[in-house]
């Protein structure tokens, strides 16, 4: 008997949860327009993801800074920790720092809900409000819950986004996420705070309160990302989780002067190659792909802002500084070593 | 014969006043008119009496029996009254004949001739400063005045000297104690008794120095004058200054258990922001030391004097992590909850053990490993005495329904920027208003 119930169950679940997959599928179909390209298959490659990841440069320093967030101060506490149990401790806070650096997915903006269910003109003027229903039930995501809404004239459709995003807050509020979105994302006020270079706060504020794919996310990601490369202040989201979509959206749009430049600049060579590999992958049909890497990375460099930079005479002036300096140093460091007598 | 009469009738009503009250009505009523009538040419006399103490005594005894006590009175200590009264004699600096408005009276402010001339009575132009002379000498009479302290200046409580600050040491040759607070921490009377002179009384001052930034210095001073105990008390402890190490500037290094006498202390190290959560005079040497954020719970005796002696063992029994790491020969990790946890290595030692060489019966945790085996005695708090009563359930009750009034008002105003209600959109005027005493005054305040 209770074996029997037992599968009942299963297969009352199966059925609900085929149902839902189906409705996801009408609510998030991508536009037919079809004009924009899909970011989302390759930001989900793995590779790609490696090498985002990389590029990130995780500084656990940085990664468990304080935070400030109005919660309530404790006093430290310590422990006497053998060297075994303290690299267990540090694998531990990597791994916890590799979930905090998850980064948020850059994914095509949705399209309207726009599928109606069915029409009953007999319903019509039977109210003058919506009617909303939605299925609360236990155990479904946020995404594929039912949300149906009539109309006063009769017609039964899937709840549209704002709808949906409500409904969802009403009945399963995420802390944190509110029904009308903060004013510190109208124009004004979003100024005012990237103006004060608070990105990371903003960022995540917005992971918090949209969707990946709500246009408003998209948008206001990527306006941050634009100013960040305008004002060249990578080092600020450097080490956080919103550095590789950043990178992803530089490489995506062509973008890649500033923040070739800056790593000339602070010396970081290595990821300026790295970017330049990431450029591909995402650009495979650009014309510097055929450039070969022969063990040089400055040479490489150069060739590949020869043929790819928009601003290329300040890229190369940068190259051709750090040769110098790096020629210079050299030769400071053989000249210690001959007076050390080491030669 | 008029008064014969009024007399007469006089006696034939008190009869027949007494006989209406136990008779009829009809009759009180005749009589109350016959009286009416009778009381109307009484005439109305004020009785004045022309003698008193005003007119018996002299102008002085009035005087001294306003201004001072008896003998008795002083005994009952009614004399202390008279001092803070402030009596002033307001004839002094006063002659007759020159007032407020200057007039020259001959004979009485000016001779009668001058030369030749006869002087007539005539204003003279007003002495704008008379009146402020007059002041002077007024509150030239009272004595010693005592001034206001501002809260900041004064010490713990009122009146009394405990930690109040009486300033920087005395230089001793170039060295010059710039930087320097000094606080009284007790200020006392104490008493000795010789064989011949009996009670001897002494002031005993109790005072802390130090810059704020880790040196202070604590000291006893007495002598029969107030000033001189607080001058030696402050010069004493300038001498004995010790440097005290703390943790990044704001607290002590870890927590610590330290006992002088039978006072004991319970040192506990804080977050940045907790400020000093202990007993008055703890917290006046933290203040002196520099320390910002520290809990201690004093326990046993209270002796003012063993707390700060006992403090300051603790301090310096202190040791630096770097000297814990070395003893226990293990890592020291901090973990903090604004950095979620993570561990950051304080310090190594040169030499750490593994685990094969830490017995188990050893105390690995850090708290009780550096409070010496002590456990701090935390007590429940207890809720308070009014939850248990019928009238505060009926209250929750009551209040139920604006449990979640501020969020929605804080909501309100960070979408709206006003507080609205679902008819504001219909109806303009029709928007909730705060009733409480802010609003209202803000809301006079808009009306002007």
């Amino acid at each position: 008997m209770n074996m029997f119930l037992r599968k009942l169950n299963t297969f009352l679940r199966n059925s609900q949860c085929s149902s839902f997959i189906k409705y996801r599928a009408f609510s998030s179909k991508v536009s037919e327009t079809g004009s924009e390209r899909d970011p989302a298959p390759l930001f989900f490659n793995e590779e790609i993801q490696n090498l985002l990841y990389t590029l990130t440069r995780v500084d656990l320093k940085k990664v468990f800074r304080p935070q400030r967030d109005g919660q309530q101060m404790e006093p430290p506490t310590y422990k006497f920790l053998t060297t075994r149990e303290l690299e267990k401790a540090m694998k531990s806070a990597k791994r916890k720092a590799e979930t905090r650096l998850q980064m948020p997915p850059v994914v095509k903006k949705r399209s309207e809900v726009t599928k109606i269910i069915s029409t009953d003109p007999a319903l019509e003027s039977y109210d003058r409000c919506n009617y909303v229903f939605t299925d609360i039930t236990y155990g479904i995501s946020n995404y594929d819950r039912l949300i149906v809404v009539r109309e006063p004239n009769g017609v039964l459709r899937h709840a549209k986004w704002d709808e949906r995003h409500c409904l969802n807050q009403i009945y399963f509020p995420m802390p944190g996420r509110e029904i009308i979105a903060p004013r510190m994302f109208e124009q004004e006020f979003l100024e005012d705070l990237l103006n004060r270079q608070e990105y990371d706060f903003v960022l995540n504020r917005a992971c918090l309160q949209f969707e990946p794919n709500d246009p408003k996310y998209i948008e206001i990601s990527e306006k941050v990302y634009s100013i960040v490369n305008e004002k060249q202040d990578f080092e600020i989201l450097r080490s956080t989780r919103h550095y590789g979509p950043m990178l992803f959206y530089l490489a995506w749009n062509k973008n890649i002067d500033n923040l070739l430049l800056e790593n000339i600049q602070t010396e970081k060579i290595e990821d300026a190659v790295l970017f330049t590999k990431l450029y591909h992958k995402i650009n495979p049909t650009a014309s510097s792909v055929d450039i070969a890497h022969e063990g040089d990375d400055i040479q490489y460099l150069r060739e590949f802002v020869k043929s790819e930079a928009a601003n290329k005479g300040k890229l190369e002036a940068a190259i051709l500084s750090y040769k110098e300096l790096e020629k210079e140093r050299q030769s400071v460091a053989k000249g210690i070593q001959k007076a050390h007598g080491i030669e | 014969m008029a008064s014969r009469l009024l007399r007469a009738f006089g006696l034939i009503s008190n009869p027949l006043k007494k006989t209406t009250n136990n008779n009829n009505g009809l009759i009180c009523q005749q009589a109350g008119m016959v009286l009416n009538l009778l009381t109307s040419h009484v005439p109305v006399t004020n009785i004045v009496r022309s003698t008193s103490f005003f007119n018996k005594l002299p102008a002085e005894s009035l005087w001294k029996g306003v201004t001072s006590v008896s003998n008795a009175g002083r005994k009952r200590g009614r004399a202390r009254a008279i001092g803070k009264k402030g009596i002033k004699n307001l004839n002094r600096g006063q002659v007759i004949g020159i007032g407020k408005i200057n007039m020259q009276w001959p004979g009485l402010t000016s001779p009668i001739l001058r030369g030749r001339e006869l002087i007539q009575q005539h204003k003279l132009p007003e002495d704008p400063e008379r009146e402020a002379k007059l002041i002077q000498l007024r509150d030239s009479m009272t004595g010693f005045k005592k001034t206001k302290l501002s809260p900041i200046e004064r010490g713990w409580t009122g009146d009394k000297m405990g930690g109040r600050s009486i300033g920087p040491p005395d230089p001793i040759g170039e060295d010059t104690f710039e930087g320097f607070d000094t606080r009284v921490l007790e200020f006392k009377i104490v008493t000795n008794m010789t064989g011949n002179m009996g009670r001897k009384r002494r002031t005993s001052a109790f005072v802390i120095t130090g810059n704020g930034n880790g040196l202070a210095g604590f000291a006893l001073g007495k002598a029969l004058d107030s000033r001189a105990a607080l001058k030696t008390a402050k010069n004493r402890a300038a001498q004995k200054l010790i440097y005290i190490n703390m943790y990044n500037n704001h607290t002590v290094l870890h927590d610590f258990y330290c006992q002088f006498g039978k006072t004991k202390i319970f040192v506990t190290k804080q977050y940045e922001g907790f400020g000093l959560v202990c007993h008055r005079a703890i917290k006046t040497c933290c203040e002196v030391i520099g320390i910002k954020d520290l809990h201690a719970k004093v326990e046993g005796s209270t002796n003012l004097q063993h707390i700060i002696k006992a403090f300051f063992i603790g301090l310096l029994q202190q040791k630096s992590h770097q000297e814990l790491a070395e003893k226990k020969k293990l890592h020291l990790v901090e973990f903090r909850k604004e950095n979620d946890y993570f561990p950051t290595l304080i310090a190594s030692p040169s030499k750490v053990r593994t685990e094969n060489y830490v017995s188990t019966t050893e105390i690995r945790d850090f708290k009780q490993y550096v409070l010496g085996g002590k456990i701090m005695l935390e007590k429940r708090k207890l809720p308070p005495f009014f939850v248990k009563q019928k009238s505060w359930m009926i209250r929750q009750r009551k209040q139920e329904y604006l449990r979640n009034q501020d969020k929605v008002r804080l909501r309100m105003l960070a979408e709206h920027g006003e507080l609205r209600s679902f008819l504001t959109d219909k109806y303009p005027e029709a928007k909730p208003r705060l009733m409480n005493f802010k609003s209202k005054r803000s809301a006079e305040a808009e009306a002007e």
